[in-house]
């Protein structure tokens, strides 16, 4: 009696192995032309592999910084246009990743509220997270895009934030003692 | 003279081209409204009243000292003409000490004036008017509410970092950074203001320093009549109204990268902030 069913258990087993081949559509190198890689990653995003996202975009990016274009930024614009589309990420996720890599402006100094309340509590973290993000501005926009005027003025934006937040803080606080 | 008549026409161009800028660019933050432009002047003419006073006795201490090393006076207390320039070198001394004392009331009031009335506008324009995001906006020269909108930035401020030059020629720079700005977009007007206003912090905590040095100094002349030799204490006193006046480093390390233009290249994502 045992038998028929604990066959019937490997058959169905063995039958579900073959008609997940998730894991090997997932895995593996996405190519060494940037544009093709790009396209495979959305192929592959198409096929369930969203959970992957991340590390194929730090993979592509790795594949276009041996690859350095004033062309790529526009690559990953469109790329994360449609990961978007695709439903992999949400249109907040596509612009924070895209300006955080290929803009100017920082992400980390972002906000709908007064400077003094919302950036002053947080000055030193908000600082660090600007450098960190200035990091990544480097492979964006330097070594990925080679749009190095873009990179520099990110790097004197940073400063004259930090200036500008210095003073602006001091002024909030003088007219705050109580805080 | 002719110092004097450029460092004029400078306000008086700085002056006409704040005007012009305000009724161009229609809601402005306003940094620079006229009261704290005369602020900002009335403290370079106060600087500039206190070098021209001090230069010449400072200038005739630094050759008295120089004779005194010269004439291998250290220990040569019997000496009568050591005797001499020893007598000599406290005397310009306390009349360094009494000019500081005479002019640098003023400065302090100028250079609080400036901070205050810059802490006031940085609080409510920057601090209280514009959010992280706007912030970064008027900083990149976008928003235009600052200064003209389309366009961009060719010549950025040197910021902070002005050590080695004279107080009244750091304001002749602002007045020109702020004239400057004002022809093209006003985003780094926003760094100027923070600029100086950290600047006046600096200016106000070392005259408070030389104040109380100039009072200590002064009870120990009074206590011992003579100095015979430039003390490390009177060298001190010496040292702070030099850097305060003429600056000391001649080392200039502008934090702010070369002026670069804003690098706007063909392409424009949809994503872009």
């Amino acid at each position: 009696m045992m038998k028929p069913i604990l066959l019937a258990a490997a058959l169905f087993a063995l039958a579900a192995c073959e008609t997940t081949p998730v894991a090997d559509v997932c895995a593996g190198r996405l190519g060494t032309n940037v544009e093709a890689a790009l396209a495979e990653t959305e192929r592959r995003l198409g096929l369930g592999c969203e959970y992957q996202f991340e590390s194929y975009f730090r993979e592509n990016l790795a594949t276009a910084e041996a690859n350095p274009s004033s062309d790529n930024k526009r690559l990953f614009s469109d790329h994360l246009v449609r990961a978007n589309e695709l439903g992999v990420i949400s249109k907040r996720q596509a612009r924070e990743l895209y300006n955080r890599y290929f803009n100017v402006k920082f992400v980390s100094l972002a906000g709908d509220y007064n400077t003094c309340s919302q950036t002053c509590p947080v000055q030193a973290r908000v600082l660090n997270d600007m450098k960190s993000e200035l990091q990544d501005k480097e492979l964006g926009l330097l070594r990925v895009s080679t749009d190095r005027a873009s990179y520099y003025r990110a790097d004197s934006l940073l400063k004259e934030t930090q200036i500008v937040l210095e003073a602006t803080c001091r002024a909030c606080d003088a007219g705050n003692p109580g805080r | 003279m002719a110092t004097q008549l450029n460092f004029r026409g400078a306000i008086a161009l700085a002056t006409l081209l704040v005007s012009v800028a305000a009724s161009a660019t229609g809601p402005v933050v306003r940094l620079f409204p006229t009261t704290v432009l005369e602020d900002i002047r009335e403290t370079g003419q106060v600087a500039e009243e206190m070098e021209n006073g001090l230069q010449e006795v400072i200038h005739r201490l630094d050759v008295q000292q120089q004779l005194f090393v010269d004439s291998q006076c250290q220990g040569a207390e019997g000496d009568e003409g050591c005797a001499q320039i020893s007598k000599q070198l406290g005397a310009t001394y306390l009349e360094m000490l009494d000019l500081m004392n005479s002019r640098l009331p003023d400065m302090e009031r100028a250079v609080n004036s400036t901070r205050t009335s810059l802490e006031s506008r940085l609080r409510k324009e920057l601090g209280q008017r514009t959010t992280p995001t706007s912030l970064q906006d008027q900083l990149l020269g976008k928003s235009g509410s600052l200064g003209v909108p389309g366009t961009e930035a060719k010549d950025r401020p040197a910021l902070r970092g002005r050590s080695g030059v004279r107080l009244s020629d750091r304001f002749k720079q602002y007045y020109q950074l702020v004239a400057t700005n004002r022809e093209g977009p006003g985003s780094s007007l926003a760094v100027v203001a923070a600029d100086i206003y950290l600047d006046m912090e600096e200016a106000a905590q070392l005259i408070a320093a030389t104040q109380e040095e100039i009072s200590r100094a002064a009870l120990m002349e009074q206590l011992n009549q003579s100095f015979g030799v430039i003390t490390p204490e009177m060298a001190a006193v010496v040292g702070g109204v030099k850097e305060i006046l003429f600056g000391e480093s001649v080392v200039d390390a502008p934090i702010a990268a070369p002026p670069y233009v804003i690098g706007q290249t063909e392409f424009v994502s949809p994503l872009e902030m």
